[in-house]
């Protein structure tokens, strides 16, 4: 493994350790009785402090050197796509889904726009609602105990 | 007989019946109430309607000029409250959507969506408060809730700032689904919360074990510096090689004092910290 340093592409998981990204690598497999291909996920630990990536997030992550602790085998490298802000490469334009956001926010100039409608200059980086609204940065799990104190990611 | 049982007895038995096994630690497990999916808890609503005027003008006359001008009858029959259901359902479907929506005439956006199935569901939710055996009413809000659920995992796929600022806008809460589904059964959460109880324990001897270590750091550099000393002056004394430097010993004594300050630091820190909740 030492020197390869090899480079992957995966997507960012929940993950509870600090530090430390899981990364899911995914791919095709020949199941040769079938003749058909099926998804085969392998998950990474990447040393990540300042926790670079986000819950969805596609990451590049390149292999350590040597491993770092029994997990962590890879780093972070770089965020390739961020969830839910993609860039169009060849354009280099924001794109929301089929649409330019640019497209978009024209079409609503032109109707005119509304004052409480969502504008993108104004919105913060993601992150704020974290373990308020938003519980996608961890495992959410079936409830399976009553403690009386608050578990936010028991559904 | 008696004889093979013993040699029976004697030796280790191979195989221990463990599928009847009760654990004899004190770990009392509570089934979580079931919560029905329509209830706001469930659906992720944090908010409620607010409550309705009860002198609000149905929107299509609310600024005809006769009406103002009529008598007290007939603009009681124009009232919100004194019409029929769903117009009231379709007046907060609209007040909310207004919030959100990108312009005027957006109605089909995904917050305008989302904003107008909030407002059914939670129209519907104070509605099987009342009614709890309306069965029509509750298929439809629990296929409402979830169309909800998949079209906030879409928004956040397609579009994160704005799913962030939708869920504050609405006052929802956002939860994946879990990974894999099970049923909630005794056996299994009593081994879950088996497993919890030995990693605590696991972790609070390992703590215990870190901190007796830690206690004995201190006393042992000290020791340590006196010993080298001593030998360093016995080997100058009967003239044999020098093996104790003096680099060593200030080394350790640097160290110790790092040391020193660092336990002081710590030891300031956890009494400000006491002293605080005490106040």
């Amino acid at each position: 493994m030492a020197a390869r340093g090899l480079l992957l592409m995966g997507q960012c998981m929940p993950c509870i350790k600090h530090n430390a990204s899981k990364i899911r690598i995914r791919r095709m497999e020949l199941d040769k009785n079938l003749n058909m291909y099926f998804k085969k996920d392998t998950f990474y630990f990447a040393h990540d402090p300042q926790k670079l990536c986000k819950t969805g997030d596609v990451v590049l992550i390149r292999e350590l050197p040597e491993r770092m602790t029994r997990l962590i085998t890879h780093s972070v490298e770089k965020v390739v796509y961020p969830l839910g802000d993609i860039t169009d490469p060849i354009t280099g334009k924001k794109v929301v889904v089929g649409k330019y956001r640019e497209d978009i926010e024209m079409a609503n100039q032109l109707f005119g726009k509304s004052d409480k409608a969502f504008d993108y200059e104004k919105a913060p980086p993601r992150g704020r609602l974290e373990g308020t609204k938003d519980f996608t940065h961890g495992e959410t799990y079936i409830k399976y105990h009553e403690d009386g104190t608050e578990q936010p990611f028991a559904v | 007989m008696n004889k093979l049982l013993n040699v029976v007895h004697a030796v280790p038995r191979q195989f221990v019946r463990d599928y009847a096994f009760k654990s004899d630690l004190k770990i009392k497990w509570v089934r979580p109430e079931k919560i029905s999916c329509i209830k706001p808890e469930k659906s992720g609503d944090l908010a409620k309607l607010p409550p309705l005027n009860p002198n609000e003008i149905l929107p299509e006359y609310k600024d005809s000029k006769e009406l103002a001008n009529a008598d007290e009858t007939v603009k009681s029959m124009f009232m919100l409250s004194n019409n029929r259901n769903h117009l009231t359902t379709r007046y907060y479907r609209d007040q909310m959507v207004k919030e959100v929506q990108r312009h005027e005439q957006d109605y089909g956006s995904m917050e305008a969506k989302l904003a107008k199935m909030t407002a059914v569901i939670r129209r519907y939710q104070s509605h099987m408060e009342v009614h709890p055996r309306d069965k029509m009413i509750k298929v439809q809000l629990k296929e409402l809730i979830d169309k909800r659920k998949k079209f906030l995992k879409y928004l956040r796929r397609w579009d994160y700032p704005r799913f962030e600022w939708i869920l504050e806008k609405l006052d929802l809460v956002y939860k994946p689904p879990p990974a894999h589904f099970h049923w909630v059964t005794r056996k299994e959460s009593l081994q879950k919360l088996t497993d919890i109880y030995c990693e605590k324990i696991k972790e609070e001897r390992l703590e215990a074990y870190h901190k007796e270590l830690q206690a004995q750091q201190i006393p042992f550099l000290e020791d340590a510096i006196k010993k080298m000393l001593f030998v360093r002056k016995e080997q100058i004394d009967c003239d044999v090689p020098v093996t104790v430097t003096e680099q060593q010993i200030e080394d350790a004594r640097k160290e110790l004092a790092e040391l020193k300050e660092l336990r002081d630091a710590a030891a300031a820190a956890t009494q400000k910290q006491s002293d605080e909740t005490f106040h």
